[in-house]
């Protein structure tokens, strides 16, 4: 158990090429027993902040601290952290009996006390049948457990995984989802998990961190991220189908202030209206924040439905909304043609709106 | 089929030319001495014999001169394989300023020809009391084994995830501990593989075996062999014998460990 500290870790790599910035300012408070997450597109910097915290990479500069204590120079051995890689990198050579015992081995745990904890991670994580097979005889899935129990079997101060469930089909994943929650729940260790797939993070951590070209983007609950995300890159990259986004420009008019795009006009909510910023912005508004009104609403927006795609449960339908393109969540039952004129309506309170059009454009609210 | 065909062909050819000479060797060691130079030569002795072989062992020192050279070559093959696993690890895994070019001066070393090095090695070798000694022999053949071993294991263990070491290292191992546990279990073909080419290299150089053993109980078997062309004024069925008995070692290890040269040296360009 453990808190950690991330304090202005810098990662560049140099080549001959030039160097990456892999990791900038990174700096972060992790309490004990959380579960955080750290999320973003492939090349983020997701990995290698995970690699610095296990004292696989050497940050260029910045500092690790495990409950207080700078761990930035200890070899990986000393930090007392367990890791699953994305890979599994169980050793291939050795039983799965062998691959559990290995840490334990390695740390002088005598014969006796090995033996009892073996036994029972085998039971917890239901492996123990598999005990006797090679890694190369074992599926995806048993990969998985093993993989997790190599980890907790050493009773880790902090537990870290890099994409631990990327390797498994869709089923398995949602599956071992849940026993990770689980896990998490029964062992209450510092975890910090790495993932490129938000539902994963959003459904895991307690907090999510959103990194974006080695900058993190946000820090918050899976709530916040979701209800209120900082800018449009994190408002993007959280929620599926993406929120969909709108430009134009913040213009006062008539004591109000409104948002104006070609076809479009709403009034800015007044909380974000007090901030004052004009120019240009961008609209932002959840698929499931879109609902389809009776023509002649007031405020109601003109568009026609492109395609309907059936998504189990509910329906998404891709409209046309004046050279836009959004899509609009909705039940299964709403059942819309392609070629349809429909009447749109913005709840004006789930609007998001940015100040500019960059994937850094920061909320207004 | 054609194709087929014509690469059966091809094989056999090289087959023929490669296995022909052998053939001829190992047969006219077991011909009687007045079946040696018969024209025309039988293809297969009319009446088979082992006097050559008893010969070799009592009337020369054939049987010292292999076991010298099999000290030799198992010495200097350990000690290359030692040095060149932990340089080769070092070159395919640690980040060293200047890495690849010290991997590409290993390769040049490599090339270097043995033809150049000797006269200075001799010199050195003088200097430091190592001449006519089989240790000196077996550290003069490191200047090859070990560019060799290293350059074939660097691509080996580049080839092997990187990720098992990383979580060795994460359950308590260290560099040494990761590599000793974990890498060279998986290398243990490429070990094999490259471990008999530097014997076999080391079993049949000639030049540096001749130039720094001078001592007649020290020799090894192809400079020691070569003698025996002379001394006994040209006994072919005895030379036959002997270089029947020279290359069954290295005949028996290739039978044996065919397995292990294929994945072994094909390990290094293609992830399995
Ligand atoms: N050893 C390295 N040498 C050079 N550049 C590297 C190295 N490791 C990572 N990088 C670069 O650093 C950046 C961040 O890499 P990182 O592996 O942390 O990304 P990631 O967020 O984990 O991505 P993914 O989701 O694809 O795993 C990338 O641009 C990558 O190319
Ligand atoms: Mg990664």
């Amino acid at each position: 158990m453990a808190t950690v500290r991330l304090d202005r870790l810098h990662k560049e790599f140099r080549s001959i090429g030039g160097a990456v910035h892999a990791l900038r300012d990174l700096t972060l408070d992790i309490a004990d027993g959380e579960f955080v997450s750290l999320v973003g597109p492939s090349g983020c910097g997701k990995s290698t902040a995970l690699r610095i915290i296990a004292g696989l990479e050497t940050p260029t500069s910045g500092r690790v601290l495990f409950d207080g204590q700078d761990i930035t120079g200890l070899e990986p051995r000393d930090r007392n952290i367990a890791m699953v890689f994305q890979s599994y990198a169980l050793y291939p050579h050795m039983s799965v009996r062998q691959n559990l015992e290995y840490g334990l081995r390695k740390r002088g745990v005598p014969r006796e006390e090995r033996e009892r904890k073996v036994a029972a991670i085998g039971a917890m994580l239901q492996i123990t049948p598999l005990f006797d097979r090679r890694p190369r005889q074992l599926s995806g899935g048993q990969r998985q457990r093993v993989a997790l129990g190599r980890a907790l079997i050493r009773d880790p101060a902090v537990f870290l995984l890099d994409e631990p469930l990327s390797n498994l089909d869709a089923k398995l994943r949602v599956h071992m989802r849940a026993e990770l929650a689980a896990l998490h729940q029964k062992v209450r260790t510092t975890m910090i998990y790495v993932t490129h797939d938000q539902l994963e993070a959003m459904t895991l951590s307690d907090r999510i961190i959103v990194m974006n070209h080695g900058v993190m983007q946000q820090v918050g609950t899976p709530e916040e991220v979701y209800s209120r995300p900082a800018n449009r890159f994190v408002a993007e990259f959280i929620g599926t189908p993406s929120m969909n986004m709108i430009e134009g420009t913040l213009r006062p008019e008539g004591g109000r202030l409104l948002f104006s795009a070609p076809g479009i006009t709403v009034p800015v909510p007044p909380a974000a209206a007090r901030q004052g910023t004009t120019g240009q912005a961008t609209l932002g508004i959840r698929p499931e924040d879109i609902s389809l009104v009776p023509p002649g609403t007031p405020g109601a927006i003109p568009a026609q439905v492109t395609v309907s795609e059936l998504a189990g449960a509910e329906r998404f339908h891709f409209i046309a909304l004046n050279g836009h393109s959004v899509i609009v969540r909705t039940p299964a039952a709403t059942v819309l043609h392609p070629g349809e004129t429909v009447a749109l309506g913005l709840d004006p309170e789930r609007l998001h709106l940015f100040s500019g059009a960059g994937e850094d454009a920061a909320a207004i609210r | 089929m054609l194709r087929a065909l014509r690469i059966y062909g091809a094989a056999a050819l090289l087959l023929i030319f490669v296995a022909f000479p052998l053939y001829w060797m190992a047969i006219t060691s077991l011909k009687p001495q007045t079946e040696v130079f018969r024209v025309p030569p039988t293809w297969l002795p009319e009446r088979w014999t082992l006097e050559h072989y008893v010969e070799l062992f009592l009337l020369t020192d054939f049987g010292r001169l292999f076991l010298n050279s099999l000290q030799v070559c198992l010495m200097s093959t350990f000690m290359a394989l030692a040095v060149g696993i932990l340089g080769a690890y070092a070159l395919a895994r640690l980040k060293v300023r200047g890495k690849e070019a010290y991997g590409r001066m290993v390769l040049l070393a490599y090339m270097f020809p043995g033809a150049l090095l000797i006269i200075p090695l001799l010199l050195l070798f003088r200097q430091l009391g190592l001449t006519n000694s089989h240790l000196g022999l077996s550290l003069a053949y490191l200047t090859f084994a070990v560019p060799f071993v290293m350059w074939v294991m660097r691509d080996f263990f580049a080839s092997i995830p990187i990720d098992l070491e990383e979580a060795a290292l994460i359950d308590g191992a260290s560099r040494l501990g990761a590599l000793w546990d974990v890498v060279l279990p998986q290398a243990v073909p490429g070990i094999i593989a490259t471990g008999i080419f530097a014997f076999l290299f080391a079993w049949n150089e000639y030049l540096f075996a001749l130039i720094l053993i001078s001592d007649e109980a020290l020799r090894t078997l192809p400079p020691g062999m070569m003698r025996f062309v002379s001394t006994t004024d040209t006994n072919w069925g005895l030379i036959m014998a002997a270089s029947t008995l020279a290359t069954l070692p290295m005949a028996l290890a290739f039978g044996l460990i065919q397995r292990y040269l294929v994945t072994g040296l094909g390990a290094g360009g293609v992830k399995g």
